[in-house]
């Protein structure tokens, strides 16, 4: 779910970017008068090829406007960009968070946990570990196959790799037990608690 | 989830994996793990995921576009509807169109704001394609399901505390670079080569406990604190 929103941003953001370099490009490369300095054989529709051209004359700009279509066409179109970014937009604003997780008990009838005292279980089973000072953990996903994201704030004189292996031998295996899961993939983000330099030895 | 199959698909054995049973045997020693713990990196090498940065969602500049590319489209068909009401159009349009009819293609300003495209352009291709995410370094996977990045800052902090129960350690800097970790120590007293090959010993010991995807390099540099 989040690695869809983040595809989707990455592909919107590089299709502006190569319109926008495509288009300052083109007028660049006419401004500075480069095709025939470089004696370029450009096709005789290239737009802004010569440095006394303009960005949009009068006639292109009115070429359709006394036709019955164009307005119509343009709000219309307009109306469709507006709404697409109002789309994009809030899906930045939004935190998607799993507010339910199917449990399947066996018996053929389901369950269903909320997500938040799953990520209550979970944070508190994170803080509780040795060399863990605070945690913090958002189930994203969905309600079929739910995924941690965890932050954990270390401890001075914690041992990373030793952290992350009992999260997800103790915190994470006891979640999936109890919801029942096969899987519970699980993203984690170590970071650090500042403290002043001191010797323990 | 899409993601995790194509993580599958393309499954390799990447070479620090195979690293993985000797680069835990440290920490089994000093931090006393038990013996189920130490066998999940064995399962977690067998599943062999394939180690990748952590991929930034670039939520901030998709909010920046979509704010800008919003309010332009918002004000244009605000004018457009207008004008079509029989209102006049706004001065902004009229100086448009008319700036846009009129100044060349080799006026600085149009120059200008064509380079100003092009560089923007650079930066959101950039932006599209790289991970970003570049303080997280990616740890080696502690179990089948889970990713694990340690922060820049909390693995120079933790090498910190480790150089500082070196004897002789005065004071020591610690800066994590995404391939190095440099440190810089000050001993007040033993001999220097003593001291640097005990902070030799201790980090590198301290650079295998991160139990980073790919192990930083790691350069000590010793010094005697300056006469005052």
């Amino acid at each position: 779910m989040r690695r869809g929103r983040g595809r989707v941003n990455r592909v919107l953001l590089g299709l502006i970017g190569v319109v926008l370099f495509g288009v300052g490009g083109l007028v660049l490369l006419g401004g500075l008068d480069l095709p025939a300095k470089w004696h370029l054989g450009l096709p005789a529709g290239w737009p802004w090829s010569r440095p006394d051209q303009v960005l949009l004359p009068a006639r292109q700009r009115t070429r359709w406007t006394d036709q019955g279509w164009w307005w119509p066409v343009v709000i219309a179109a307009l109306a469709v960009f507006l709404l697409l970014m109002l789309w994009w937009l809030l899906t930045q604003l939004r935190r998607h968070r799993l507010t339910e997780i199917l449990v399947d008990s066996g018996d053929g009838e389901g369950a269903q946990l909320r997500g938040r005292a799953l990520e209550a279980a979970l944070t508190a089973e994170s803080e509780a570990l040795d060399g863990v000072d605070g945690a913090g953990v958002l189930l994203t996903g969905r309600r079929g196959e739910p995924h941690v994201r965890a932050v954990l704030a270390l401890a001075p004189h914690a041992d990373p790799g030793t952290v992350v292996r009992r999260l997800s031998d103790e915190a994470m295996a006891h979640a999936r037990r109890s919801a029942g899961l096969d899987r519970l993939p699980a993203e984690v983000r170590l970071r650090a608690v500042k403290h002043r330099p001191e010797r323990v030895s | 989830m899409s993601d995790e199959d194509a993580e599958r698909s393309d499954t390799r054995r990447l070479p620090t994996l195979d690293k993985t049973p000797d680069g835990t045997e440290g920490p089994d020693g000093t931090g006393g793990a038990t013996p189920a713990a130490a066998d999940a990196p064995g399962t977690g090498a067998a599943d062999h995921h394939r180690i990748r940065r952590f991929r930034s969602a670039r939520r901030v500049p998709a909010a920046l576009a979509a704010l800008v590319l919003l309010a332009a489209a918002g004000l244009l068909l605000y004018d457009v509807a207008a004008v079509r009401a029989n209102r006049p159009a706004m001065t902004w349009r009229r100086w448009l169109a008319r700036e846009l009819g009129t100044r060349h293609l080799d006026n600085p300003w149009v120059l200008g704001a064509a380079a100003l495209a092009v560089v923007l352009g650079i930066w959101l291709v950039v932006s599209a394609v790289t991970p970003g995410l570049r303080q997280v370094l990616p740890m080696r996977p502690a179990a089948p399901d889970t990713r694990a990045g340690l922060d820049r800052a909390a693995a120079a902090l933790v090498l910190r505390d480790r150089a500082m129960e070196v004897a002789g350690v005065q004071s020591v800097r610690v800066a994590v670079s995404r391939r190095k970790a440099k440190t810089h120590a000050v001993s007040h007293f033993r001999e220097l080569d003593e001291v640097r090959a005990d902070l030799d010993t201790s980090l590198g010991e301290g650079l295998r406990q991160l139990g980073l995807a790919h192990e930083l390099r790691l350069t000590v540099d010793v010094r005697r604190p300056k006469k005052r």
